[in-house]
């Protein structure tokens, strides 16, 4: 391997772990158990809902609509629990809601034809009114019971179970993306539409999946929040839009240079929740964590580009 | 033996007459070019050999079996692989999951499905050794490749289907001297696999070069076939040019 190739590859990587012992070593208290693990928290909203953008990247469709799906979820679960609905149900439309408009997305992007672009824009803004609709403008409060809580807030030792979780979801994620016949067909589908169609694999298929996956990735998120934070607000999910999309973006810059994979979106989760906590610790004031997304966004695709522009010029 | 026998082929697109009763005997082993000016209907024949197209009328015999092929997997089924000219392959993934794209192999591990990696890569090198044993590293993505070298990728996934005719669409336009050399060995390199090739190709002196028959077609209809010390490029150029039906030389 050349340097060249490794600075690609394992380049953002590396400049994680060197932002990780810079803050260490002078954001005051980052190093704390309670900040870590507080850390691991974020990343995990975080990230499970940046594996489903990357499922939809990979299968070259974008899902801008994944942040108020789950906002929308979060609010059917709140809705259902606070009318003594059993919690299990709950969560199960909850993650009913996030598949369905995924389901819709994917529709809409296969049979309708409509750019995802403009049509998860036009979920998105659904899924909010819907979500607004639903609580009236205000937010689903309580004394919810424990055992649902739990999911959000319980611990195994010292470590919480929504990071257990995580793991879980980031295992089955990476296995399904990089090991299984229908992850390289979603990723054939992305590459090259009709070539993987002449292959005889079913495309469209791949396309909705995909989407779904990343529906079903905002119901998931929606349990977790709502657990952790026992309540359900409509735009309770709002700002993981640019995080999402700047963890995986951010992500495409490592391991597999300019293509969304689950480990780099994973990193990039890691990456963005400890600089925006790092950020708040050395002091520096609330709006430069939205300079520095916006910059992360940015320069992602720049080096994504740039590396698709290299290997085009290779030939 | 003749391989594939199309008979008395005829196929209107609306009002317009692509095929008018042509006929096409492929021996096996051989390499038969079809050749002719544009509108002479070779891509629409083609086409019903890869089952792209249905033919409005027609015979189509595979090893003297009467053949219908509905849909291009029926005719990859029977063992015909057509490589069009766009090559259909994905540039940015390796070499062994183009070869293997739709039909990956799996192994079981802990009762899930998973890609057996190892096993496409080794499987991909032998297929690619049977064209080009220049190229070794399976992992290596598509796009690094040349013109010519991708060619061979998209000849290796037709190996992988077990064809054992393969149909060539222009294989050389849009490539360079040393790309042309590298995909006419390629195509040697079938024949001495034992496969059927039928080239279709503008490139009178690769058609020259390469094949044993060629078949020109002119309007929709069978004009000439040549073989044997006729077989030129110069030749060629003249039949397809005056239209001409009888052997002048």
């Amino acid at each position: 391997m050349t340097l060249k190739k490794i600075v690609e590859t394992y380049g953002t990587f590396l400049a994680g772990i060197v932002l990780f012992l810079f803050l260490i070593a002078f954001a005051p208290n980052f190093a704390s158990t309670a900040n870590l693990l507080n850390v691991l928290k974020q990343v995990s909203f975080l990230s499970i809902l940046a594996f489903g953008f990357t499922f939809a990247l990979i299968s070259s469709e974008l899902d801008l609509s994944f942040a108020n799906v789950c906002s929308l979820s979060a609010v059917v679960i709140g809705f259902l629990i606070s009318t003594e609905v059993a919690w299990p149900l709950a969560i199960v439309a909850g993650l009913a809601t996030g598949i369905a408009a995924g389901l819709l997305n994917g529709f809409l992007v296969t049979v309708l034809k409509v750019p995802s672009l403009i049509s998860t824009l036009g979920t998105a803004s659904v899924a909010n009114g819907l979500a607004f609709m639903i609580t009236g403008g205000v937010a689903f409060v309580g004394r919810w019971d424990p055992d649902f809580l739990y999911l959000g807030r319980g611990k195994i030792g010292p470590v919480p179970v929504i990071i257990l979780f995580t793991l879980a979801i980031f295992a089955v994620a990476l296995v399904l993306s990089t090991q299984t016949r229908t992850g390289v067909h979603i990723q054939a589908t992305g590459e090259n539409e009709e070539a993987a169609r002449r292959s005889g694999i079913n495309t469209r298929g791949c396309k909705v999946l995909a989407l779904t996956l990343s529906g079903l990735a905002a119901g998931l998120t929606a349990v977790f929040l709502v657990a952790n934070l026992s309540s359900a607000a409509p735009q309770m999910a709002g700002d993981f839009m640019l995080n999402g999309i700047a963890a995986t973006l951010l992500g495409m810059t490592m391991f597999t240079p300019a293509k969304a994979n689950i480990l780099g979106s994973f990193v990039g989760a890691l990456i963005i929740v400890m600089l925006s906590n790092g950020l708040v610790l050395l002091g520096a004031q609330y709006y430069i964590q939205d300079i520095m997304l916006g910059i992360i966004i940015i320069a992602s695709v720049a080096v994504s580009a740039s590396v698709l522009k290299r290997a085009a010029f290779a030939l | 033996m003749t391989k594939i026998s199309a008979r008395n082929i005829y196929k209107n697109y609306g009002a317009v007459e692509a095929l008018r009763g042509v006929s096409l005997d492929v021996a096996e082993g051989e390499i038969h070019a079809v050749c002719g000016d544009n509108g002479a209907g070779k891509s629409t024949l083609i086409k019903i050999l890869a089952g792209v197209e249905q033919p409005d009328q027609g015979e189509l015999l595979v090893d003297g079996a009467a053949r219908r092929f509905d849909s291009p997997t029926a005719a990859l089924k029977a063992g015909l692989a057509t490589i069009h000219q766009d090559l259909a392959v994905a540039p940015d993934m390796a070499i062994y999951q183009n070869i293997f794209m739709g039909a990956e192999l799996t192994r079981s591990v802990l009762g899930l499905r998973l890609l057996d990696k190892a096993r496409m890569r080794r499987e991909s090198l032998g297929y690619m050794g049977q064209l080009n044993d220049s190229i070794t590293d399976m992992n290596a993505k598509v796009n690094a490749l040349s013109g010519g070298q991708r060619q061979a990728v998209a000849i290796c996934r037709a190996l992988r289907w077990n064809a054992n005719v393969v149909i060539l669409d222009e294989p050389t336009a849009a490539l360079g001297v040393r790309e042309t050399e590298q995909v006419l060995q390629l195509v040697r390199s079938l024949k001495r696999a034992g496969k059927t090739v039928i080239l279709i190709s503008h490139a009178m002196k690769d058609v020259a070069a390469l094949a044993d028959r060629v078949t020109i077609l002119r309007t929709g209809e069978n004009q000439i076939t040549l073989d044997g010390g006729d077989l030129t490029a110069d030749n060629l150029a003249h039949y397809i040019l005056s239209g001409e039906v009888n052997r002048v030389h």
